[in-house]
């Protein structure tokens, strides 16, 4: 992405923006010291001047900020994969849920199926028993 | 020294040996797997040390920190590939001794020296944290403030020469520490109406995140590989005396440079054995071996990269500001104990101070014995698959953000900051000071509008503290140094370039 550095100058300085108005409306405080919102506003116009000449420099020299990703394919499904997981966490069977997630993520990194099934179940009974069993921590 | 023999007996109960022995054991592994960290593995397994004593605790952590940073040696040695950052310096000697067939002899000079580094910043942290914490006794809010700047901005000026990054990470870090209760007025702020932020952001899923999961996606992205195969044969283990003598110089003044740099904030093991490494080469009659397999050479850089440990953990200790990542966990993991890091901790909890010192002892001689004995079952760790951890990493991470509290919540956030963790380490935005930020920013606040009050709102005042004075100047030093330094650069570089007339 040739753009990165202009990109990130811009949202940062957006939420700088962000922080100076919703901190106007935090109650102050009396006799001229500084209420809630003093500390949001002084971060918020902070990060707002340093976004601005991120943003500024990311204009001005744009090869400089640019980043890639390869292996983009494994990354984008490995996060899903974590998406998929998080959105079942709490249906039950924390066990079989796990070691079907590491074993299909594992598969598709490149390892053999098999092998891959067998270290992502012990790996998910390991895990049950360390949290659930020995420490008391509510996994299904 | 009964507050001495009390630290003592505190460590030398089974259980906390227990945990110190594990602690190190998976320190070692952490080390040695190129691309684990000793940030990565102290924030992983902090989760596990809720449901135990904060001796315990801190005793499987302190664990793994020393153990991690000596094995971190050993592929820096055996392939060249650096387990840890600090490790950097090590591999220069290291690998140029394994070419040579001395595998072994590095390794056990790893072993050894690392072992010297740490105990000598141990020293340093029994003997002088104490009038370090008792000069820190006199700050007011406004001092604390100026040193919580100061730490902040020394991280952000580090930042790997991305100075206006590392001071937006710092920002954005200050930022997140705004969620939640007005530290003086407690009125919610950027709640959303949520219960779970009156608390603020859960600083250890976000940690994990960061550096867990932001890492694994990294190395998924990078393909970087830690199967590597070891070099086969290890040989000779144990240097000879007539070899330990000559190294002894080398050694003591690496512990030294590694303590002093480790102390200040923000400067870490990695720059403190690459100063030693360099001091070493030019005191050292034979400075040319250096670099092609000098075993004061590897002896300096092992030295300083584990005194770092000892020098950090006394300034996170006395001032309550974490010099790097893994002492910024560190504070997180004693705060949830109850455990608050600063001056008064040496004031009303001695013995507790002493736990640590011996803790860090044992853990340094137990990780000497598993470095010598160890050498070769820890090389064979090399060998592991990289996906095989990284399902470890995933797994253990999001159990371990889910039992901070119990709410899934903090599974989410652990994922959202993983998600940034990756995308900053693309666009080359440092972690460091968006961790300071986050747990420094309360602190900061809180001190900053304490003196205020203290001075009627008055912010001249507050410029007549000669203290705060030299932290506020540090700051402004701290921030303009490297954009000085790269300026003479490139007017250096735009000289040489000129061609003669």
């Amino acid at each position: 992405m040739r753009h990165a550095d202009t990109i990130c100058g811009a949202l940062l300085a957006a939420l700088g923006c962000a922080l100076i108005v919703s901190g106007a409306a935090f109650p102050a405080a009396a006799g001229g010291l500084p209420g809630a919102g003093f500390f949001p506003q002084s971060i918020g116009t902070l990060m707002a001047l340093l976004a601005s000449a991120l943003l500024l420099r990311g204009l001005r020299r744009r090869s400089e900020g640019s980043f890639s990703i390869a292996n983009m394919r494994e990354v984008a499904v490995t996060a899903a994969l974590l998406l998929a997981y998080l959105l079942l966490w709490g249906s039950g069977w924390f066990v079989v849920r796990t070691a079907v997630f590491l074993a299909i993520m594992l598969s598709l990194l490149g390892q053999r199926w098999i092998p891959a099934l067998g270290y992502a179940s012990a790996l998910a009974v390991l895990v049950y028993l360390a949290f659930d069993v020995g420490l008391n921590v509510t996994l299904e | 020294m009964a507050e001495i023999l009390a630290g003592l007996s505190a460590v030398l109960a089974w259980q906390v040996l227990g945990f110190l022995a594990i602690g190190v054991c998976l320190g070692a592994v952490f080390g040695a797997l190129p691309g684990l960290t000793a940030t990565m593995g102290v924030a992983l397994l902090t989760p596990l040390t809720f449901w135990v004593s904060p001796e315990q605790g801190l005793a499987m952590l302190l664990g793994i920190y020393c153990g991690t940073i000596p094995s971190g040696g050993i592929p820096a040695i055996l392939i060249n590939v650096p387990g840890t950052p600090a490790s950097i310096a090590a591999s220069w000697d290291g690998y140029a001794l394994t070419r040579k067939g001395q595998a072994g002899l590095a390794l056990g000079i790893n072993a050894l020296a690392s072992t010297t580094g740490q105990l000598t910043s141990i020293a340093f942290l029994a003997f002088l944290a104490f009038p370090i914490a008792s000069f820190a006794l006199r700050f007011g809010p406004a001092e604390y403030f100026g040193l919580t700047l100061l730490g902040v901005s020394l991280m952000a000026g580090v930042s790997g020469g991305h100075v206006l990054k590392g001071v937006l990470a710092g920002t954005l870090g200050l930022a997140l520490a705004l969620v939640g209760l007005d530290p003086m007025t407690a009125y919610p702020r950027y709640t959303f109406g949520m219960s779970e932020f009156l608390d603020g952001i859960s600083f250890v899923p976000v940690m994990i995140g960061l550096f867990g999961l932001g890492e694994v996606l990294v190395q998924i992205s990078d393909r970087q590989s830690a199967q590597v195969s070891a070099a086969a044969a290890i040989g000779r283990v144990l240097p000879r005396i007539a070899d330990a003598k000559r190294m002894a110089r080398a050694t003591f003044s690496g512990a030294a440079v590694g303590t002093m740099v480790g102390a200040i904030p923000a400067a870490g093991g990695d720059i403190g054995a690459v100063i030693a490494w360099e001091q070493a080469r030019r005191t050292s009659s034979d400075g040319d071996s250096f670099g092609k397999g000098s075993l004061s050479g590897l002896a300096a850089s092992c030295s300083a990269c584990n005194a770092a440990i000892g020098g950090g953990m006394t300034t996170m200790l006395t001032l309550g500001i974490p010099g790097d990542a893994v002492s910024a966990i560190l504070i997180g993991a004693l705060l949830i104990h109850g455990i608050q890091p600063g001056p008064l901790l040496f004031a009303n909890n001695q013995a507790f101070v002493f736990s640590i010192v011996f803790l860090m002892i044992f853990a340094s001689l137990l990780i000497m014995v598993i470095g010598i004995l160890g050498a070769k079952p820890l090389a064979k760790v090399l060998s592991i698959p990289a996906p095989w951890l990284w399902a470890g990493i995933i797994v253990f991470g999001t159990v371990g953000a889910y039992a901070l509290n119990n709410a899934v919540t903090d599974v989410w956030a652990m994922y959202a900051a993983g998600v940034a963790g990756f995308l900053f380490r693309k666009t080359q935005i440092p972690l460091g000071p968006l961790v300071l930020g986050l747990i420094l920013g309360p602190l900061m606040e809180s001190n900053l509008r304490r003196a205020l009050i203290l001075s009627r709102g008055d912010w001249s005042a507050m410029l007549t503290r000669p203290i705060l004075l030299v932290f506020l100047a540090a700051t402004l030093l701290s921030l303009l140094w490297p954009l000085v330094r790269a300026r003479r650069g490139r007017a250096k570089r735009s000289q040489d370039t000129v061609p003669d007339a």
